[in-house]
């Protein structure tokens, strides 16, 4: 390294324009907090949110496009999986955002708590909700989360991972922490969210520093060929991948890392749920295609059976305990630590097929949860969130449009034909059948299956059972409406025609190197 | 360990040990400053490493950053909760510990075992990084290379002091009152025009949980905060009454017998 | 071919092999064969997205289009007819639906003469069911709903007979199920129906895992799921392959068509609020199954064992049902039972080969028929009854229902195989069949499809005497029994035609074996018994299953059942399938629930439905675990990362 030169890293700005776009909405938000007055800063936050993503999506999909480099310092690759990952999380995010802005007839997004600082039902907070104070940092926060998400699956150097992990959990765990309804229970759950993220993170730096050990860079290209060179040192290798490993499936909410997950879907404020489960799960599969399938490509016999491994147990576990859940929030999470093992058949199965099958299924998946969170958020029982099953009997008595999408969000995560579900699930077990993981499959179908009755016991509690007292659900706005919307148009038309999606994932299936 | 020269050596297994023992003063301490001044000697002994490693500006900021500024403020949050008040450290999970203990032991043996088996090559030092000094040769990094690295921190500063103030600054909704407006309000809504009565004041208290006493010898209300009376925390003027007689008695300067006089 | 021959060594010279031809671009009337599946589908849109605006025209909609169905169908066969028996087989490619990698997957229709056989079958029979349902749901509040979701069935049922891959079938084969979800009971609150429905949909579930499975075995295997490809690709595949897709569909078809062990559902099933959608589970919905193993039918022939599971399947659940029926005191769950009895029928037919496709899909279409007619029937009676379902309350009622009498007596000849009727040219068959061979399979087989027929002429005229014969065990100003309205009993005397005489017009004709050779390939065998012998041994057993009948039930019939003997008091109890479910199913899948629900926190107080009872326990021991501290997680994650670099280091 020849240090007595300053050598300027060149920016391809047509590349990182969409990031950096997000990142500066971001900012134009923290100063539309500092100068705006209180009660018009929703009406310009959420435009400005949204115009934000529009924009960062168009540049993406016009420009970027054109600038397939690995760029700034070898630290960003922009490349076709990145820019369709990226993608992604712009086009979940915008709809996320909508459900999570919904402000139900008031000035500030509902789901937020008016005033975070104040201890829950105190005197200060019944005088904030009176005065009308609002939470509307929110959005650049979300904005800044949704910056890192769109980072980590571009990065090209495990530092950049590293710091786009902690930009796009940093303002997950506030996020959590501000639902309004049941504080306590959404303090506990962004503490718990911090702490475990923290211990992750600490794995992750671990297995980073290991690895830098090993090849003496942190550039993934620079890894992947060390690998195989560096003799002696693989002492430090493998367990330097799996601890890298270890902070990603973290946030992807495989097991054993998953235990975050149901509480701190439960304590968030439920469009913040949808978020998480959408984004964050798009984000961290992304980034473990780019790690895997770049810098530890050449280790795949090592990583590939512990992955396998994982990916069962995720299955297996999300599954049966989903079964028992009583909550529907709690069992919409385990039910994504299900998805999470089945996105992780398809990303082991380590051909083109499997990452465009994993690319499909977080799209359709995210389009799916998030429409299904923002409709978990307008039940209501007695001012707060009906989340018990049982405040869902009947609802498709008293609510059959509300009732009916569900239903039909709930069998697409069931994988019944026609809906996306089962276009992914079937592009996902066929990879996985296709490099011999048969075993994977057949446990994945099963698993399938043991979910499906899950659901099904929802959609029965709602339709058979006489309605539950004090349930009622709240008329949304255009915002949820639109997301909800969306989120159930997509996964139906991505179940009847799911090619031209398809063929974007096939076309993202080059890594650049 | 081939090419640790005798002083480094020397530095290092004497300081390491210290290291690991700060770190587990942090973990174990009953009393958050021990713990603070744990962590503090901890991150001292990094910064001393890192210089030792031919690194001075990052071990100089090191102390300066984590020992001088964050610890501080540690300490600081500390006294301000109170240097008595302890955590319970009673564990209510049975097994939590020794599984705890157990499996971070076995994650140590793996590490270990991992980078036991590695032969590593010959050092290279910072020779070559620091041509054109430590301070530039890290510069150079920082704005050149890891660029984007640096930038995107930024945004995660902003997260963090956003957060802080979403979490715990309440923001003022109403304009302060000054004394003059708590005046004009008093006059205009016409209770208690001259303000409240202040504290009973005693020959031996004078504070704020000692009620002020009406000509009858009854207690004002209102001289005392609600909060006081809520806990329960508010002085019987029995006892005070009676002192003050008792010191009358002691001294021969009673009142009352004074105006009988007159 | 070669295996065939050679594990069955009976049977004759090869007459035809199957597909005997590549299917052809369509042409014609088959160039619009989506319509056949989109009229109905069309129907079922305007009714469910029109919404109470539709309510007045939408029934009649549904069945106009329903009908207009049929004609689309009627005149493709009439196209089809004309040509060459090789040359019947259209192909018409719709849209390019799953491209996964080298993997491209189209959606497509084959019109072949089976699919055309089950298209008939399904739009006359269903078309007839709407009419019917015009009267029997003329006062029901949510009609519309009702006719919306028979109009999706009829068209999931089109689709998974008219697609050309093994996924477009599985796309008809889910919308039928859930399609029969919805009708078992979506109108309806009621725990009983709730509960009917879960179990309908967790068994089809099991099944529907066999599908994909075997799906993505073919997948594997040949890189194709479209019939064309894969029955092209079999010759050259593994032996260990073959019998693992033809067990896994094996499996599926047990889902779909209630064949033992996932047969539980069926019965059940019948606590849907109408004969109609009980009718549609058990003449229409259930022999998706059996078309299945017969479209596949070049996996079948390849693998012989993989078809002896498929005949012990059938020999083994025609049996179960038979006896089932035998104790059933409801009148429809008594069909139901019937109905997996001669499903039973179809599977052991198509499970003996080329020497049953035939009949298998022949037995289909005349039980479609003489199964209709007999639960149109039943549900005649019940809108006579006040909705009484249960026969101890009927009798007599042969003067007061005339017509409902008479076609119902024609269906209940039809399935008990009475000569010249349609049930005896196709299930004589069946019964023949199952003698061909040697060893011990055709003397097993053979007598259990003997003697059922005889249990089959039992309950069937224990059934038909009990409600129309016999004592009258009801009160006139209970019940006023009455005949049905026209709609409802038009529907039911052309089905009873169909009864007496379709086998008599497809069977000793040959026009179903000419019809459908050219598809499943057919083949002469010779049975150990000889033909005529058979059929005297088969009336013979049927006499004797009516006479017996006649003696127990004809003069008196109690109103409360006697206590029976254990055999009896089993099969009231569906020969213990529940109890056999519980202890191999659900007991394991409760211990290991239990198991994991140990590491989770706070989901387990006061269940849903069924599951409450066995997580009350569980609770208890999570409150003492006191889960949900963040100290607790952690530990799991440190006991994960040991766990991965502890096996890495094991691997290493």
């Amino acid at each position: 390294m020849a240090a007595d030169s300053f050598v300027q890293a060149h920016i391809d700005y047509g590349a990182v324009a969409p990031m950096l776009i997000v990142f500066g909405t971001a900012m134009v938000g923290i100063l539309v907090e500092a100068f705006v007055p209180r009660a018009s800063r929703f009406w310009v936050q959420l435009p400005l949110a949204i115009a934000g993503m529009v924009v960062s999506l168009v540049v993406l999909v016009t420009i970027s496009r054109g600038h397939e480099v690995i760029t700034a310092g070898g630290a960003v690759v922009i490349d076709a999986p990145a820019l369709m990952l990226q993608g992604t999380v712009l086009v979940l995010s915008i709809i996320a955002l909508l459900a999570m802005a919904e402000p139900l007839g008031t000035r500030s997004p509902d789901a937020f708590t008016q005033s975070g600082a104040s201890v829950p039902g105190s005197p200060a907070e019944a005088n904030a909700v009176r005065l009308g104070a609002t939470s509307t940092e929110i959005f650049p926060l979300t904005m800044f989360a949704v910056g890192g998400m769109m980072l980590f699956p571009s990065a090209s150097n495990l530092l950049v991972v590293f710091i786009a992990l902690e930009v796009l959990s940093l303002p997950l765990y506030i996020l959590t922490g501000l639902a309004r309804r049941r504080r306590l229970l959404s303090q506990e759950a962004s503490m718990k969210y911090f702490l475990l993220g923290a211990f992750s993170s600490a794995f992750f730096i671990f297995g980073a520093a290991l690895i830098y050990g090993f090849a003496g860079s942190l550039d993934f290209d620079a890894i992947n060929k060390a690998i195989g060179t560096n003799g002696g040192m693989d002492g430090l290798l493998a367990p330097g991948v799996l601890l890298v490993a270890v902070g990603l499936l973290f946030k992807a909410g495989a097991v054993p890392f998953h235990s975050w997950t149901p509480d701190v879907y439960q304590g968030a404020p439920t469009p913040v749920s949808g978020f998480m489960a959408a984004c964050t799960k798009v984000a961290a599969f992304g980034a473990l295609l780019r790690i895997f399938y770049v810098a530890f490509e050449s280790l795949r016999w090592t990583w590939q059976p512990v992955l396998a491994i994982v990916a069962l147990l995720t299955m297996v576990i999300g599954a049966v305990l989903s079964v028992v859940q009583t909550d529907i929030k709690r069992l919409l999470a385990y039910s994504s630590i299900t998805h999470a093992g089945f996105v992780l058949v398809g990303l082991i199965a380590l051909n083109t097929v499997g990452i465009s099958g994993t690319l499909f299924y977080l799209a359709a998946y995210g389009f799916s949860i998030i429409a299904a969170f923002a409709l978990v958020a307008l039940v209501r029982s007695g001012g707060t969130e009906a989340t018990h099953l049982s405040q869902w009997a009947g609802l498709g008595k008293t609510n059959p449009l509300l009732a009916g999408t569900f239903s039909f969000l709930l069998l697409a995560f069931a994988g019944i034909p026609l809906t996306s579900g089962f276009v992914a699930k079937f592009a996902i077990f066929s990879a996985a059948v296709g490099h011999g993981a048969t075993w994977l499959a057949v446990v994945g179908m099963a698993m399938s299956a043991v979910t499906a009755f899950v659901y099904v016991k929802v959609i029965v509690l709602m339709y058979f059972s006489e309605p539950a007292e004090g349930t009622a659900v709240v008329t949304p706005s255009a915002l949820t409406g639109i997301s909800v919307a969306v989120g159930t148009v997509l996964t139906l038309l991505l179940g009847i025609i799911p090619a031209p999606l398809f063929e974007m994932t096939q076309h993202s299936t080059l890594f650049l190197r | 360990m081939t090419h640790l020269g005798g002083a480094e050596s020397t530095l290092f297994w004497f300081a390491a040990p210290l290291s690991v023992l700060g770190a587990l003063t942090l973990l174990f301490a009953r009393k958050a400053v021990h713990a603070a001044m744990g962590m503090a000697m901890t991150m001292i002994l990094l910064g001393i490493f890192y210089i030792t490693e031919q690194a001075e500006f990052l071990g100089i900021i090191q102390i300066f950053v984590y020992s001088g500024a964050v610890m501080m403020l540690f300490l600081f949050v500390v006294m301000l909760v109170g240097v008595d008040s302890s955590d319970s450290l009673v564990e209510t999970i049975r097994g939590q510990r020794v599984a705890g203990l157990l499996f971070g032991l076995a994650l140590l043996a793996l590490t270990i075992s991992g980078v036991a088996r590695t032969t590593f090559p010959s050092f290279i030092g910072l020779d070559k990084a620091n041509a054109s000094g430590n301070v530039s040769g890290l510069a150079n990094l920082i704005f050149g290379k890891y660029v984007w690295s640096f930038e995107v921190t930024s945004a995660l500063l902003i997260t963090a002091a956003v957060g802080a103030m979403l979490l715990a600054h309440r923001e003022r909704l109403r304009p302060k009152l000054s004394q003059a407006d708590w005046s004009r309000r008093r006059i205009r809504e016409g209770v208690n025009v001259a303000g409240l009565p202040v504290p009973g004041v005693y020959a031996r208290h004078n504070a704020v949980d000692t009620p002020a006493l009406l000509p009858d010898g009854s207690i004002s209300e209102l001289s005392v905060s609600r909060v006081l009376k809520a806990r329960g925390q508010v002085v019987n003027t029995q006892t005070l009454t009676a002192a003050t007689e008792e010191f009358e008695e002691s001294t021969g300067d009673s009142t009352q017998e004074e105006g009988g006089q007159q | 071919m070669q295996t065939l021959a050679t594990s069955v060594p009976g049977l004759s010279a090869l007459a035809t092999s199957g597909d005997a031809g590549v299917a052809h671009n369509a042409t014609g009337v088959a160039s619009v064969g989506w319509l056949i599946i989109a009229l109905p589908l069309l129907g079922a849109a305007i009714l469910l997205i029109g919404g109470r605006r539709t309510d007045k025209f939408g029934p009649y909609l549904a069945v106009a289009l329903s009908w207009a169905a049929f004609v689309v169908g009627l005149l493709l066969i009439i196209q089809v007819h004309g040509l060459n028996s090789g040359d019947r087989a259209f192909h018409k490619h719709l849209f390019s639906w799953i491209p996964t990698g080298g993997f491209n997957l189209d959606f497509g229709l084959l019109m072949d003469p089976l699919s055309l056989a089950f298209v008939m079958l399904i739009t006359f029979v269903g078309s007839l069911i709407l009419v019917y349902s015009l009267g029997y749901m003329a006062h029901d509040p949510d009609r519309r709903k009702f006719f919306a979701y028979m109009n999706l069935f009829i068209a999931s049922m089109l689709t998974l007979v008219l697609a050309d891959s093994y996924l477009g079938l599985f796309v008809g084969w889910e919308g039928v199920g859930l399609a029969s979800y919805l009708l078992i009971g979506f109108w309806n609150y009621n725990p009983e129906f709730a509960s009917a429905a879960n179990k309908a949909f967790f068994s089809n579930r099991v099944g529907d895992f066999g599908f994909l499975l075997a799906i993505f075995f073919m997948f594997s295997a040949f890189g194709r799921v479209d019939f064309a490809g894969v029955d092209a690709a079999v010759p050259g595949t593994g032996k260990g392959t073959l019998i693992g897709i033809g067990l896994f569909l094996l499996l599926a078809a047990c889902g779909k068509s209630a064949q033992a062990p996932l047969q539980a559902w069926l019965g059940d099933a019948m606590a849907g609020p109408t004969p109609v959608s009980a009718l549609i589970h058990a003449a229409t919905m259930v022999t998706a199954g059996v078309y299945l193993i017969v479209r596949s039918h070049v996996i079948f022939d390849a693998t012989p064992d993989a078809r002896l599971a498929v005949c012990i399947v059938g020999a083994f659940t025609l049996m179960f049902g038979a006896i089932v029926g035998c104790a059933k005191d409801d009148l429809k769950k008594a069909l139901a039972a019937s109905t997996m009895s001669q499903i039973g029928y179809m599977v052991l037919a198509a499970g003996l080969g080329p020497v049953g496709y035939v009949f298998a899909i022949f037995h289909l279409l005349t039980h479609g028929f003489f199964k209709a007619g007999l639960f149109l029937g039943s549900g005649s009676v019940m809108h006579a009854m006040n909705d009484t379902i249960n026969m101890r309350r009927f009798g007599g009622l042969w003067w007061i229902m005339k017509v409902t009498w008479v076609t119902f007596g024609l269906g209940f000849l039809a399935i008990i195989g009475f000569p010249g009727l349609s049930g005896f040219w196709s299930k004589d068959k069946i019964i023949e069949m199952a003698f061909v061979g040697s060893g011990w399979r055709p003397w097993v087989f053979g007598l259990t499809a003997l003697i059922a027929a005889g249990i089959t002429a039992f309950y069937m005229t224990r059934l038909f005497i009990m409600t129309f014969h016999s004592n009258p065990r009801w009160e006139k100003p209970e019940f006023d029994p009455h005949e049905a309205p026209m709609t409802m009993k038009v529907p039911m005397i052309v089905l009873a035609l169909g009864s007496a005489f379709l086998g008599l017009i497809l069977g000793p004709t040959n026009i179903i074996t000419n019809w459908l050779e050219p598809v499943v390939g057919r083949q002469e065998g010779h049975a150990v018994l000889s033909a005529p012998v058979l059929m005297i041994l088969t009336f013979v057993l049927m006499v004797a299953g009516i006479w017996w009948a006649w003696r127990l039930y004809w003069v008196e019939v109690p109103v409360t059942p006697p206590v029976g003997t254990p055999l009896t008091r089993l099969a009231r109890r569906d020969l213990g399938q529940d109890d056999f479910n519980e202890a191999a199913f659900q007991r394991p899948g409760l211990h290991l629930t239990r198991a994991l629900v140990f590491a989770d926190n706070r989901g387990v107080d006061g269940a849903v439905g069924g599951l409450a009872a066995f997580i009350g326990g569980t609770a208890e021991r999570l409150r003492r675990l006191q889960n949900g501290f963040v100290r607790s997680y952690a530990l799991t994650m440190l006991v994960g990362v040991v766990a991965i670099l502890g096996v890495l280091l094991v691997v290493q």
